[in-house]
């Protein structure tokens, strides 16, 4: 899985001439497109995806499947927030010994919440380079979930980075990423 | 697979017990001696190192309880927080109807432990301190916990889970 390179990113490409392999919905070849086979897909549940910008601000969250509890939007938020300090703090505790001392009084780099379980969800967080958090809400059962969530990364990228509307930090309102999203995330 | 550290919680948020476990094979000593002495002034190392403990206690209280609640906020009033992961640990979590909190930080790689939790809560919490007769119904500043039996068990215990293997 690569990002592809190129300017498809924006609504000035006809659609005709460049078909989008993420349009059609629940078709074999877009299965076979994203490189999951069609056992895979049956046995996902997403619940949802959250995006917080470095800042700890939520810029985007959509629900896929029922299974959460509904929240209101300024619930969501605050969520948000809070599992920005959290990925903070767990940054801070490193029990583990370093495996080498780095030179001076550097402390090493340390990853944050990778993946949370409770009894009723999983959360799968990935941080970019960047500090972007994609967040993502699946069954406990849910297999390769990293795969999953670098798979939006990938959209993302294409859809709403490539995207010369998009202003960063900001919510996130790109009509091709949620028809992205949902192709990709929604149960056929 | 290894063991980082240990702690209960009890329902007043206190840290009521805390141990650390060496850490096993061939790991290097955290830092050299040259190293952290000079900024530090005056302070001795073990206060220090006794501030530091006690600061991450804070820490991963406060980690607990946000992701506890964040856990029955978006699973329902009955959805419980069991652990997390990141890069270099994992923090096993489990807690019992009087809301005592049991955590455990182990490398990443280890499975789920919240059967091991229990039975440390119910083998040794249980039979070695809440039955004890000389431990108080609350464990204000970690009173009574931490007794030869519990102590004993516990790395005992430890060390059956955790055992190297071949």
């Amino acid at each position: 899985m690569q990002v592809r390179t190129g300017v498809c990113g924006g609504a000035r490409q006809p659609e005709a001439s460049h078909p989008n392999r993420y349009r059609r919905r629940a078709s074999p070849v877009r299965l076979h497109a994203t490189g999951l086979r069609v056992s895979e897909v049956a046995a996902m549940v997403v619940f949802a995806l959250l995006i917080i910008n470095k800042a700890g601000g939520l810029i985007f969250n959509r629900t896929f499947a029922p299974g959460l509890q509904k929240l209101d939007s300024n619930d969501y938020l605050i969520l948000a927030g809070t599992f920005h300090g959290i990925h903070a703090i767990s940054r801070t505790i490193s029990p583990a010994p370093p495996v080498q001392p780095l030179p001076g009084n550097r402390r090493p780099p340390t990853t944050g919440i990778e993946s949370m379980e409770s009894s009723h969800f999983r959360l799968t967080c990935f941080q970019t380079p960047t500090g972007v958090k994609f967040l993502l809400f699946t069954s406990p059962e849910q297999p390769n979930t990293d795969a999953v969530v670098r798979r939006c990364y990938e959209i993302y990228g294409e859809f709403v980075m490539k995207n010369p509307f998009y202003s960063l930090e900001m919510p996130v309102r790109v009509e091709k990423f949620d028809r992205a999203l949902g192709a990709y995330l929604v149960r056929p | 697979m290894s063991v980082f550290s240990f702690y209960i919680f009890d329902r007043h948020t206190e840290c009521i017990y805390s141990k650390r476990f060496a850490a096993s094979n061939n790991a290097p000593p955290p830092r050299g001696a040259a190293g952290g002495g000079i900024q530090n002034g005056d302070v001795p190392a073990s206060l220090r190192k006794a501030s530091k403990d006690l600061d991450e206690t804070k820490l991963i209280f406060g980690t607990i309880f946000s992701l506890r609640r964040m856990a029955r906020q978006l699973g329902g009033a009955d959805d419980q927080f069991l652990s997390y992961r990141t890069g270099e640990y994992k923090l096993h979590y489990f807690e019992t109807p009087t809301q005592l909190k049991l955590v455990m930080l182990t490398s990443p790689n280890v499975g789920n432990m919240r059967t091991v939790l229990h039975q440390i809560w119910a083998t040794l919490f249980v039979e070695y301190v809440v039955k004890s007769p000389l431990a108080p119904a609350e464990h204000t500043g970690g009173k009574g916990v931490a007794n030869e039996l519990f102590e004993g068990g516990l790395e005992r215990f430890m060390e059956a889970v955790f055992r190297p293997q071949q």
